[in-house]
C-alpha cells in the first residue's frame, strides 16, 4: 500500500492506476488507498515548496488524484473517509489569474476538504453566497495583483455585513500578498504556496 | 525525436586518424558518449580508402558494440561494405543511404530487405548531375524512391528521408525550401520519417550552432522527425525540449522538466 502514495510521489500515472486497480481486486479498503493517495500528494506538495517539483508536475498530480479518485469513487459509496470540512475558495474581484488558485484547489482537495469552486473575478457577494449556501467555515481568497488588495478587503467586510465574520477563517494567498496585507485586509492569515494553504486550513479549522 | 549520433565518421580527423592508428579507447569512448546522451542510431562510416573500406568498417562495428547496444547506422555507399556490415551489426541497423539512382537501389534494396533494415532515402538521384532545387524536384525522386521500396515490400516506416537542407549562405531561401519539403514529404509519406543533417543550413555563417538549433525547431514543426546530429550538444537537446513543449507534444511538461533536472545532458 505504501506503494500507492509513493507512485504518486513520483509522478508514475500508469502504474499507479495499475495499483490502485489491483489493490481493488484485491478487497483493499478504499478508503485507506484515498489515504495512500492524499499522502502521495503531500509529498508531492512538499517537493514543490522545496523547489524540486514545477507547477506542470503538480498539474500531473492532481491529475493522478483525480483518475484515482474516480477509480475510486463507485466503490466508496456509502463509506465516508474523512471529510476535513468545507473551503469556499476564488480569485478576487478584478484578478482573473486562476493557476495558483487552480493549485490550491488541487491541494486541498487532496488534503481532504470539500472545495467550492467560486473560480476568478468573483465579486464579495459571490463569496457570501457560496459561504451561506454551504456553511463553509473556511474561505481562500487568491489576489495577484496588488490593485485588487481592496477586492480583498470588500469580501472581507462582506464577510462581516453577513454577519459571517465570527464563524469563517479567511485566508489570502497569491504572489504580492504578505501579512501586511493580511493586516490591511483584515483577514486572518497568508500562505506563502499552495501547500501551506492546506497547512493554514488544516490548522484552523 | 529519433537522433543518429554522427561523430563516428572517418571523414573527420579525430576519427580517421584513430581508426589508421587503431586506438580502440578512441572510438570505444566517442561511440559510449553518444550512447549516453541518447543516442538512438550511431552513424558508423570508416570514410577511408575503398582498398580498406571494409576492412576498417569491421573493426569500427566489432568495437563500437563491444561498449554499446545501440543500433548502428551503416554509413557506405560501397554495397560489398554493407553486405559485410550487415552480418555483424547485432541489432536491426539503418543504412546510409540510398537515393534515386536506380543502380543504387538495384544493389541496396536486397540488403535492406535481408535484415528488415532502416534506410536513408535522400531526395536526389546521383545518376543526375546537379541536386534538386525546388521542392518538386524532391518529390519526383522520392516518388521513384517509394516506387522502388514499396516494390520490394519495405514499409514507409522504415524509411528516413534526407530532404537534403543547402546552405542559407548561398541561397537565402534555402531554409523555406527545406520547410516546404518537410511539409511535402509529411503530406505525402505520413509514416515515414523525415531526417537529415543539421550543419549544413548554416555553412558558412558565424554562430553556426545557433542557426543549427534554430533551424531544428522550425523543421520539427514542419515534421522533421529525426536528425543526423552531436547527441551530446546541449544547447541543441534544450532546443528540442523546449520544440517538443511547445508544441504540445509533452504531456504535463514531463518530458522537459525531467531533461531540465539533469540539466539537458540527455536526450
Amino acid at each position: 500500500m505504501a506503494k500507492i502514495s509513493e507512485l504518486l510521489a513520483n509522478l508514475e500515472m500508469d502504474e499507479l492506476m495499475e495499483v490502485v486497480q489491483k489493490e481493488l481486486d484485491n478487497g483493499t479498503d478504499p478508503v485507506e488507498i484515498l489515504k495512500e493517495g492524499e499522502a502521495g500528494m503531500v509529498k508531492v506538495g512538499e517537493m514543490f515548496s522545496s523547489g524540486e517539483y514545477f507547477v506542470s508536475d503538480l498539474m500531473m498530480s492532481g491529475e493522478m488524484f483525480k483518475e484515482m479518485g474516480e477509480m475510486l469513487e463507485p466503490h466508496l459509496a456509502g463509506k465516508t473517509g474523512d471529510v476535513l470540512g468545507k473551503v469556499v475558495l476564488g480569485t478576487v474581484e478584478g484578478d482573473i489569474h486562476d493557476i495558483g488558485k487552480d493549485l490550491v484547489y488541487i491541494m486541498l482537495k487532496s488534503g481532504g476538504f470539500d472545495v467550492i469552486d467560486v473560480g476568478v473575478d468573483a465579486k464579495p457577494e459571490v463569496f457570501v453566497n457560496a459561504l451561506k449556501e454551504s456553511g463553509a467555515p473556511l474561505l481562500a481568497l487568491s489576489c495577484l495583483l496588488t490593485t485588487c488588495y481592496d477586492s480583498i478587503l470588500n469580501t472581507v467586510k462582506a464577510v462581516e455585513a453577513a454577519g459571517l465574520r465570527d464563524q469563517v477563517k479567511i485566508v489570502i494567498g497569491g504572489g504580492p500578498t504578505d501579512e501586511s496585507v493580511v493586516r490591511y485586509t483584515g483577514a486572518d492569515a497568508v500562505g506563502d504556496d499552495a501547500q501551506s494553504a492546506v497547512r493554514l486550513c488544516k490548522e484552523m479549522i | 525525436m529519433i537522433f543518429i549520433g554522427e561523430k563516428i565518421n572517418g571523414t573527420r580527423q579525430a576519427i580517421q586518424e584513430a581508426i589508421i592508428k587503431r586506438d580502440v579507447d578512441f572510438i570505444r569512448k566517442t561511440a559510449l558518449d553518444q550512447a549516453n546522451a541518447g543516442a538512438d542510431y550511431l552513424d558508423v562510416n570508416a570514410g577511408t580508402d575503398p582498398s580498406r573500406e571494409k576492412e576498417d568498417m569491421l573493426w569500427l562495428l566489432e568495437i563500437v558494440q563491444s561498449v554499446t547496444d545501440t543500433p548502428i547506422c551503416i554509413d557506405s555507399s560501397t554495397p560489398e561494405v554493407i553486405q559485410a556490415a550487415i552480418h555483424v551489426v547485432k541489432a536491426t541497423p539503418m543504412i546510409n543511404s540510398i537515393n534515386g539512382d536506380p543502380q543504387r537501389l538495384e544493389s541496396f534494396i536486397p540488403f535492406i530487405n535481408e535484415r528488415d533494415c532502416n534506410v536513408i532515402a535522400l531526395a536526389l538521384d546521383e545518376s543526375q548531375s546537379g541536386m534538386p532545387k525546388t521542392v518538386e524536384e524532391r518529390m519526383m525522386v522520392l516518388e521513384r524512391i517509394f516506387k522502388a521500396t514499396r516494390a520490394a515490400g519495405i514499409a514507409d516506416d522504415k524509411v528516413y528521408i534526407d530532404p537534403l537542407i543547402m546552405a542559407v549562405a548561398t541561397d537565402q531561401q534555402a531554409g523555406l525550401i527545406a520547410f516546404a519539403s518537410i511539409r511535402a514529404i509529411r503530406e505525402t509519406y505520413p509514416e515515414a520519417h523525415i531526417t537529415g543533417g543539421l550543419s549544413n543550413i548554416s555553412f558558412g555563417l558565424p554562430n553556426r550552432a545557433l542557426v543549427n538549433r534554430t533551424f531544428l525547431t522550425l523543421a520539427v514543426e514542419a515534421g522533421m522527425d529525426s536528425a543526423v546530429v552531436n547527441p551530446q550538444n546541449v544547447p541543441l537537446i534544450e532546443s528540442l525540449k523546449a520544440t517538443e513543449l511547445l508544441l504540445g507534444r509533452d504531456r504535463f511538461c514531463r518530458k522537459y522538466t525531467t531533461a531540465a533536472k539533469i540539466e539537458f545532458v540527455k536526450k
